[in-house]
């Protein structure tokens, strides 16, 4: 495997870390809520997918919107009955509670699904351009999540709805003055973020073996994507998620997959130690 | 601010509580009598109940495991092991405000120092626990020197990072920790020295953090939780203060990893460095009440016991128990069991309890 093969393969992963952070980005954003569930949003979209392929020998790909929707109904659930209830109140709060989703999520998924480590056999073909082998069902992968992340940038950049939510991320407080209602603002945000979530579970079940662990593995990426990036910038972030993955197949390729594994840890502490503070765009 | 605003006693209104002799204080002129008389009852007679509770902890420490079967006193260590890892977490996140992610961390280098140190015979087992926890403190003073210049969610998201990084790093520095395989510690006939280990080591956290709280350590301490910049204001040393708190914090998981490491025999990176110790820690100190002595105590003893009856009932129901109580306290009971109970009345608001 050459060094080129290495580096596209992270542009191709990368894609899916900026549609996986692209959620946690938006509902960061919005109300100040560190979504420390958005892991497990995510796994229970790569259950989704493979549940329905392997119950229903439901295409994958098809399955994506199923995932979707069903994260996109349970993200508003939960905003609306818990999250809601924490947002005004201390980061902490907030924090605490999202903790406290995860690791029930996590227990849930343990126990209707068991740690055994599951795989979605689809499209496992590569093809080969120009002595490169490539993956297909990562190309699809990569195409679906620019595409998605691409549609939400332009839904929050040219929709009426996209430009209340963008109001309501700058100031809630003006954006309820003019009218807008940012409950239900921030209640769709957080379900199109879990959707978003979703819909890279669905990809990265096909992509890889997983376990209800995957969530927990993948969070830290799009920490390390956001405070790359900066809070907000939908570009930044896209180019934050191609750095982080074609850091870690690197970082994979010269030494082990093992200490790819640190690469996002290593980027997250750095950057929060270089610009504390600054990088979730408030200062308290 | 980062506090929450439920976080136990605030240290203004409890300085207000104490009567002041002299001219006609206004501030106890804002409490009603019987209230600040009853927290001064309190407070003299909270003392001695604690004595004399120690003093039963202590002899039920020492009879316990001559007189019960061997899977209550293995499940007796677990409860201590718990107190143990909410009460040194309740210093740096409960009195301090700086919640972390990190206990994880802590417990895992603990244990890879101690069961270093005894699988290759290098000293007896007790010195092992003992160098683990102070090399674990000193580890976390530099680790506290950079992540404790951020503010409330950065830091434990730092924290949690590290605690990863530290997992990373033993599992695959192969030569020193035989990497992902694990390390087996030689094998014990006889593990009630473990139960005492624990045992002491949890009289020994609950000791150190009662002095904290009651001590203008504790005022200090929580005069960064409510408002940092007016503790600097006031000559508070913050950022020592913090950092001495972390180091402390870090001390009790650290011995209690190398305890933990000697009595089941064999650990690996996945098991020592897993985030479920830092949810123990989390949530049993926000159950029983987050900046409270009693309250992490409480919460181990109940969420310990709690998971033991779900474990038997089914391998993963633990985390949807501790997951399930975070929620809801958060939601419905911030402060733990007891705010609830100060709320009602029932017990005065003293940093006593």
């Amino acid at each position: 495997m050459t060094l080129v093969q290495v580096i596209i393969n992270g542009v191709l992963l990368g894609g899916v870390y900026a549609l996986f952070a692209a959620g946690l980005n938006m509902i960061v954003g919005v109300m100040r809520v560190i979504n420390l569930a958005h892991g497990e949003l995510m796994m229970l979209g790569a259950y989704t997918t493979f549940m329905l392929f392997s119950l229903a020998h439901v295409n994958p790909l098809l399955s994506i919107p199923a995932s979707a929707a069903l994260m996109l109904i349970l993200g508003m659930a939960l905003q609306r009955l818990m999250v809601e209830r924490v947002v005004r109140q201390p980061l902490l709060s907030s924090l605490l509670l999202t903790f406290g989703l995860s690791t029930l999520f996590l227990g849930v998924a343990l126990n209707v699904w068991t740690g055994d480590q599951r795989s979605v056999s689809y499209l496992s073909g590569s093809l080969s351009v120009g002595g490169l082998q490539i993956s297909v069902v990562r190309m699809v992968a990569f195409a679906v999540a620019v595409a998605l992340t691409g549609a939400t940038f332009l839904f929050l950049r040219c929709s009426t709805f996209g430009k209340t939510i963008r109001a309501t991320a700058q100031h809630p407080d003006a954006a309820q003055a003019c009218g807008i209602d940012v409950t239900r603002v921030r209640m769709v945000t957080f379900g199109i973020g879990s959707a978003l979530a979703a819909a890279a579970g669905s990809l990265v079940s096909m992509m890889f073996t997983f376990n209800p662990e995957i969530g927990q593995a993948f969070l830290p990426k799009a920490f390390a994507v956001i405070v790359l990036g900066g809070l907000g910038s939908f570009v930044g972030a896209l180019l934050g998620a191609l750095v982080l993955g074609v850091s870690e197949t690197v970082a994979g390729y010269f030494s082990s997959g093992q200490r790819a594994e640190s690469v996002a840890f290593v980027i997250l502490i750095v950057m929060l130690m270089i610009r504390p503070a600054g990088l979730f765009g408030t200062n308290e | 601010m980062i506090d929450p605003p439920h976080a136990a006693p605030s240290v203004t209104e409890e300085l207000s509580a104490v009567p002041e002799s002299g001219s006609g204080s206004t501030a106890v002129a804002r409490l009603p009598d019987n209230r600040a008389l009853r927290a001064q009852q309190w407070n003299t007679l909270l003392p001695k109940t604690y004595v004399i509770l120690l003093a039963l902890t202590v002899i039920w420490i020492v009879v316990f495991p001559q007189v019960a079967p061997l899977y209550y006193v293995s499940l007796a260590l677990v409860v201590l092991l718990t107190v143990v890892l909410g009460v040194s977490w309740n210093i740096i996140s409960g009195y301090t405000g700086y919640i972390s992610f990190g206990h994880a961390g802590f417990f895992g280098i603990g244990s890879y120092i101690g069961a270093l140190l005894i699988a290759h015979n290098l000293t007896a087992w007790w010195l092992a626990a003992i160098v683990a926890g102070v090399g674990t403190a000193l580890l976390a003073l530099p680790m506290g020197a950079l992540t404790l210049r951020l503010r409330g969610p950065y830091f434990a998201i730092t924290m949690f990072g590290l605690s990863e990084l530290a997992r990373i790093i033993v599992s695959s520095w192969d030569s020193l920790t035989g990497g992902g395989a694990g390390l087996y510690l030689p094998f014990l006939e006889d593990r009630t020295s473990n139960f005492y280990a624990m045992g002491i080591l949890a009289v020994v956290a609950i000791s150190v953090a009662y002095l904290i709280a009651t001590s203008g350590l504790g005022l200090k301490l929580m005069c960064i939780r409510e408002d940092e910049v007016a503790a600097q204001t006031l000559g508070v040393n913050t950022t020592w203060y913090k950092i001495g708190a972390f180091a402390l914090s870090a001390f009790f998981p650290g011995v209690a990893g190398a305890v933990y490491a000697r009595q089941i025999g064999y650990i690996d990176p996945i098991t020592v460095f897993g985030v479920i110790w830092s949810i123990r820690a989390v949530a049993t100190t926000m159950f029983g009440g987050q900046g409270t002595i009693i309250g992490p105590i409480l919460g181990g003893i109940v969420l310990t016991l709690a998971s033991e009856w779900a474990w038997a009932e089914n391998a993963f129901a633990y985390q949807i128990v501790f997951g399930g109580l975070i929620v809801l306290v958060v939601l419905f009971m911030p402060g733990g069991v007891m705010r609830l109970l100060e709320l009602r009345g029932w017990i005065p608001r003293t940093r006593q309890l």
